[in-house]
């Protein structure tokens, strides 16, 4: 019987092993191989092993460490400003939301919208000649910034993501504050305690763990982030916008350069993957 | 709660609904504008509406072919939807009931989610380079069923711990095999979520662009990277009017399901955060 069922569960098994295996893991050996080895597109059948050549190319470089405080900067002020306003606008809406469930739906249709379509919204919204947003900006105080520019891109990206997923963070925390019973809510009112000094007191506590997950799958989502950034500018004027991602792209596609764009990678991989150990320690949330 | 109050919380939402869905909605309106007019009146005021760009942008030619974007994307969504369903399914209720694969499949199908994509993308383009998936659309719904795993895991397992018992075991008792009982009681019981699975997996993979962008070149490009052609200034710079019309049309698909499932979609966001 036992060995049936250790049958029945290899075979149970098996579609997704074998998927795993053939799309991920044959990859993963070829990344390995590439990742120490000089390649470029004319060379591609006979990579020639250069040891740890690709990565000291990458971490000599400038371009890849201001790409990495990019994403660094980027994942924190985007996933912190999400979390501020996902928490006000849970927590305020809420009472109104108990009456009219619709209003969620309003308020997520942002991240139901392809965040490379969003990018390239943005540049319709935010153009000179095109765009409402310069030229409501004319009308009302008579100037408009260049939101493309050097000083400015940085900020025009920040807004940009953080208005288009603060919807995640505003439907978690909704959830956790709708599952907060009622009698400790009331409990407070007792005390002769008002809403703020409820909330500060019941109902953020109670929140904490989920707002520990929302920073922290929103930091890992702006930390890899591509699609909207690579519509609305690319690179960035003087690679001011180059995430990770992008560096690692225009390594390969651009430039050729396999064996560094490779390199990247693995070095991305295992910084994701240090990450989220520690996060999962901390959050303590073992699968 | 008093009167002005109410009003307040109104306002709060009827500003922040109008801010983070804007680029929507001023896309939408520039899309109902005549060429001529685009150039002249940037404002949310459109003075005569036409469906000209739609007409233009819907009209093949050999240059931008929407419909062959729109197409390409239906059969790598459908493909990157289902395909993780399938696999995911025996697994899960092996998972469930017996534990298998607890300790290290789980985790590291879950834990995909978290990785950026890009390090998954170039060893695939060698991979797909070497055996002709480049530029295919199957080639595409692979690696889209890759990134759609994870939250179909855990969906799926959520329902399967969630079936009674009871119930398995009486199908058992009746005398039925692992495969019958899977396919005549489990599977039917696990509809809800697998439909909130499909439509969430069906959502995410329309609206995938890097690999779209990665893999493909002509033959298999989605509708994602094919609306941004529509800003590649070729000469007299980017039509406006027919970029936002092209972008309504790729973002219409997601948007409807969404409305009309929003209930679906916020509880898997929300268990797929909360359990990941």
């Amino acid at each position: 019987m036992a060995g049936q069922e250790r049958r029945e569960n290899a075979i149970l098994a098996a579609p997704l092993v074998l998927f795993l295996l053939a799309l991920l893991g044959f990859p993963v050996v070829l990344s390995l191989v590439y990742g120490f080895s000089e390649t470029s597109f004319t060379t591609l059948a006979s990579p020639r092993f250069n040891g740890v050549e690709n990565f000291r190319t990458v971490l000599t470089d400038p371009a890849f460490w201001k790409a990495v405080w990019f994403s660094l900067r980027f994942a924190v002020i985007t996933a912190l400003l999400q979390c501020l306003f996902g928490l006000a606008l849970a927590v305020y809406l809420a009472p109104l939301i108990r009456d009219h469930g619709w209003m969620v739906a309003v308020l997520i249709l942002p991240m139901i919208v392809a965040p490379a379509m969003m990018g390239l919204m943005y540049r319709l919204v935010l153009h000179e000649f095109a765009g409402p947003v310069p030229h409501y900006l004319y009308a009302w105080f008579g100037s408009s910034p260049a939101f493309l520019s050097p000083q400015n891109v940085f900020s025009t990206v920040v807004v940009a993501e953080t208005l288009q997923w603060t919807p995640f963070a505003f439907l978690l925390f909704l959830t956790a504050y709708q599952s907060i019973p009622n009698d400790l809510r009331e409990a407070t009112a007792v005390d002769g305690a008002g809403p703020w000094e409820r909330f500060r007191r019941v109902e953020l506590p109670l929140m904490a763990p989920t707002i520990a997950v929302a920073l922290f799958i929103r930091f890992i989502d702006g930390f890899r982030v591509f699609d909207n950034i690579y519509t609305l500018v690319g690179a960035g004027p003087g690679g001011a916008t180059t995430s990770m991602s992008i560096y690692i792209y225009e390594a390969f596609l651009r430039q050729g350069d396999i064996g560094r764009a490779m390199a990247a990678a693995i070095l991305l991989f295992g910084a994701s993957f240090v990450l989220l150990a520690i996060a999962q320690r901390r959050l303590g949330r073992r699968p | 709660m008093r009167r002005l109050d109410r009003s307040l919380r109104w306002a709060v939402f009827a500003v922040a609904a109008f801010v983070m869905n804007f680029p929507v909605l001023a896309t939408l309106i520039t899309a109902f504008k005549s060429p001529g007019e685009v150039s002249r009146n940037p404002s949310l005021w459109i003075e005569s509406p036409t469906l000209e760009n739609f007409v233009a942008v819907l009209t093949v030619s050999d240059r931008l072919n929407v419909y062959h974007y729109l197409w390409n994307s239906l059969t790598a969504a459908l493909i990157g939807a289902l395909l993780p369903m399938v696999l995911v399914f025996p697994i899960a209720w092996a998972m469930a009931r017996r534990g298998t694969g607890r300790a290290l499949l789980f985790p590291l199908v879950v834990n995909l989610r978290a990785l950026p994509l890009i390090i998954f993308a170039i060893p695939l383009y060698l991979l797909y380079a070497a055996i002709g998936l480049l530029d295919t659309r199957l080639g595409l719904g692979l690696i889209l069923a890759i990134v759609n795993l994870p939250l179909a895991f855990m969906l799926t397992l959520n329902a399967v711990s969630d079936i009674p018992l009871e119930l398995e075991e009486a199908a058992r008792v009746d005398g039925a095999g692992l495969g019958y009982m899977l396919r005549r009681v489990v599977l039917p019981l696990c509809r809800p979520a697998l439909i909130t699975t499909f439509i969430f997996g069906f959502i995410t993979a329309w609206n995938e662009f890097l690999f779209g962008l990665m893999l493909t070149t002509r033959d298999a490009v989605p509708i994602t990277v094919g609306a941004s052609f529509f800003f590649a200034t070729s000469g007299g710079g980017v039509q406006w009017g027919m970029a936002a019309a092209v972008m309504i049309v790729a973002a219409l698909p997601p948007l409807l399901l969404g409305l009309v499932m929003y209930r679906r979609i916020a509880g898997s966001l929300v268990a797929g955060a909360v359990k990941g």
